[in-house]
């Protein structure tokens, strides 16, 4: 009884760390996929558990399997007709989402780095994102993203170079 | 950029963290919490949708080679068991009791003929897509001693709930 009562605390915390650590990063990564808050937690919730579900040994996934759940859901969803009214309405207003953290002087800086993020074409701002943020390897990514690994490599050498030239005023 | 500076920047990009969760999605992933399949003393949580239905998937798995194994077997034995009705003053003795049929090969197979794709709704508005896809299974029993071969071919629809999980 008592080791049973032991297991469930050991899992809550390990289950709570898990999240502590990787859930932020997930979601930033889903809500550049999804463009749509609503389906962006969606999305991360039904990856997280999917990908835990497919441990056999019950011990957590790795953050590179999450993140190809990320992407292979938010595809499926943005193939989904009805979603896409939402999405064209969200696409031509302003993303109204925070992606950075960032205390009173920094959140000016954290602003200025997601509009310059948003900037980036789409497949520079999913392997920036996968690399800094994720911290994923080239390898990772490439598994993620279902590209070689050097495509990922040089997109993130051109994606990076584009994002200093956004954000040259905050990073002199 | 040099390797030096894009390093630098990098290690600037990555001093602002990921915005935290909101609140309330946070709340909502703590609760999600996966249980362990194993070893845990508390009831087990009552099985969703999308879990009857992983489980339906996994069944089916070996479900349908086991079917024709245990009908290739069947078959098997029918034909040579000494309760199966003969024709009056059919042949008795040694060589009525050898085997009709000897499989010395058995084939089983099973192709894909078409599949598409269908959405549906849950009673609680949720949507759950559907892969349906045709099968042709076929067994084949081959006793090449008598040269005899006897093909067995059935056609079946395999819906996969692919959609997405409710909680």
């Amino acid at each position: 009884m008592n080791s049973g009562c032991h297991n469930e605390i050991s899992d809550r915390a390990d289950w709570e760390s898990w999240l502590g650590q990787h859930a932020p990063k997930l979601l930033l990564f889903a809500r550049q996929q999804t463009r749509s808050e609503a389906d962006a937690q969606d999305v991360v919730q039904e990856a997280v558990l999917e990908s835990w579900h497919r441990q056999t040994d019950g011990a957590p996934p790795a953050a590179g399997l999450v993140f190809a759940t990320i992407r292979r859901r938010a595809i499926d969803l943005g193939r989904s007709a009805d979603r896409r009214a939402g999405r064209e309405m969200v696409a031509a207003g302003e993303i109204s989402e925070v992606w950075f953290d960032g205390g009173v002087e920094e959140r000016e800086k954290s602003r200025l780095i997601q509009e310059a993020m948003s900037k980036l074409p789409e497949n520079f701002r999913e392997v920036v994102t996968l690399k800094v943020w994720g911290e994923l390897s080239f390898a990772e990514i490439a598994v993620v993203l279902e590209i070689p690994a050097n495509t990922a490599a040089s997109r993130y050498r051109y994606g990076l170079a584009e994002l200093r030239k956004h954000t040259i005023g905050i990073f002199p | 950029m040099t390797e030096h500076e894009s390093e630098n920047f990098e290690r600037q990009l990555r001093r602002t963290r990921p915005a935290r969760l909101p609140a309330s999605f946070a709340a909502r992933l703590l609760a999600a919490e996966p249980k362990p399949s194993a070893g845990v003393e508390s009831a087990p949580p009552a099985p969703s949708t999308a879990d009857y239905l992983r489980t339906l998937r996994r069944s089916l798995r070996w479900l349908i080679p086991a079917t024709a194994m245990a009908l290739a077997v069947m078959v098997a034995w029918h034909d040579t068991s000494p309760f199966t009705s003969r024709p009056a003053g059919s042949p008795a003795g040694p060589a009525a009791a050898s085997p009709l049929l000897k499989a010395d090969d058995v084939k089983i197979d099973q192709r894909l003929v078409s599949s598409f794709d269908a959405v549906a709704r849950l009673p609680g508005g949720e949507p759950v897509r559907f892969r349906c896809e045709n099968w042709m299974d076929q067994v084949v029993l081959s006793d090449k001693s008598r040269g005899l071969v006897v093909e067995n071919r059935k056609p079946r629809i395999e819906v996969v709930a692919m959609g997405y999980e409710t909680y």
